[in-house]
């Protein structure tokens, strides 16, 4: 397949499933920034394999799990860097990270992070993608039987977390 | 709360992020990801003639040095690929650099400038950053419009470039670049520590940084 000819499908498959993507990799990890940075990366390696992904039965997921393993990878490189300072990050904090803030309910995205790696993964696939638990456990590696399991209680720990404020917000 | 509640509730939450990144740049990171792996068989023919390779990427440019940006052939993408880096050239005017391993400035400044590129390449010291170059002191939405950074590499926009200005790629970035001189806080925040150095990249050697330096002969070519 030519580039030629492959851009119009992928760029399609772009426009339809960037935000869903985006969405699950940041329930995954709660940055937004950094979010958007590796979604754009799966993405682009989903463009340079697009023969491949583009008959994949769940591209979206192949493009959650490509950003969640760079996340990983990126992770581990950041490790052995010399940090310096960010001049972006030093010259404008309150205009970057307000605009990220602005967009997501704080409270949800709070009771997400207080979730454990797996189970974020897991409701990114589950919620926010729609993916049933057969696929969600392929694509994460796992039994279905450890998906329910821990569907469940994230459910639980949010409904935990979550459901205080919801009644006091009905009382008031 | 029922799960079907729950479950909407934390759709909603994040139902207005939005990707704002448009096809054509994913569509070129993409590129860079080809290019990257196309590497290992290219550095497996060049351990057959590595010295003659890099002497040739050091002495011959990979286009006409006299030629525009706008003038190269969009048929003949790629301009430079080593185990080191590649350089390649887009149809539109933008230069896609991808770093692996800090080796050959001299050849990567080389291949830059014959691209029509004001550049200045330092690794290691090996090359040293003249003493002419002085940092461009600007915003960093400038430098943005020029550099896009991309895990290992970076798209520059040449035709993005400030006035008089050119792009200085470096390593060690507390010292590649000083500080320019006059630089005064901006009400209300706080001065960047390293105003030219905007933008940091991961190479297998360290990090890199990119930063814009005021355009002179003796600095960028």
């Amino acid at each position: 397949m030519s580039v030629g000819t492959q851009q119009p499908d992928f760029a399609e498959f772009y426009r339809s499933a960037a935000d869903e993507c985006l969405r699950a990799v940041l329930v995954s990890i709660g940055d937004q920034d950094t979010a958007r940075e590796l979604v754009d990366e799966a993405f682009a390696r989903a463009w340079a394999s697009w023969r491949t992904v583009s008959k994949h039965p769940a591209p979206k997921a192949w493009v959650v799990r490509t950003a969640l393993n760079a996340s990983i990878s990126r992770w581990r490189r950041r490790r052995r860097e010399v940090p310096v300072p960010d001049p972006d990050m030093v010259a404008d904090p309150p205009a970057a990270s307000g605009a990220s803030i602005s967009l997501v309910d704080p409270r949800i995205m709070a009771a997400l992070m207080r979730l454990p790696a797996r189970q974020r993964q897991v409701v990114a696939l589950r919620l926010i993608l729609d993916l049933d638990t057969a696929r969600t456990a392929e694509m994460l590696g796992i039994a279905p039987g450890t998906v329910m399991a821990h569907m469940g209680r994230a459910m639980a720990a949010l409904r935990h977390d979550l459901q205080p404020e919801l009644q006091q917000e009905c009382r008031s | 709360m029922n799960d079907n509640e729950l479950s909407t509730m934390v759709r909603e939450s994040v139902a207005d992020v939005h990707s704002t990144t448009p096809v054509t740049q994913i569509i070129s990171r993409g590129r860079a990801v080809r290019a990257r792996r196309g590497i290992p068989g290219v550095a497996g023919a060049l351990v057959v003639a590595a010295g003659t390779a890099l002497a040739v990427t050091t002495l011959v440019p990979s286009s006409h040095p006299g030629l525009p940006p706008s003038a190269h052939p969009s048929s003949h993408p790629i301009s430079v690929r080593l185990a080191a880096w590649t350089v390649a050239k887009q149809a539109d005017g933008k230069i896609d650099v991808t770093i692996h391993q800090l080796r050959n400035p001299a050849g990567l400044q080389a291949t830059l400038r014959a691209d029509g590129l004001p550049v200045t390449v330092s690794f290691s010291g090996q090359l040293g950053l003249s003493p002419s170059c002085q940092p461009y002191s600007t915003a960093m939405s400038s430098v943005k419009a020029v550099t896009q950074i991309h895990g290992d590499g970076l798209v520059i926009d040449p035709s993005a470039l400030p006035s008089g200005t050119g792009v200085a790629i470096f390593d060690e970035p507390g010292k590649g670049l000083p500080v320019p001189s006059g630089t005064t806080p901006t009400l209300g925040r706080k001065p960047p520590t390293h105003p030219s150095i905007p933008r940091l990249l991961t190479t297998l050697d360290g990090p890199l940084a990119v930063g814009l330096v005021y355009a002179s002969q003796q600095c960028t070519g």
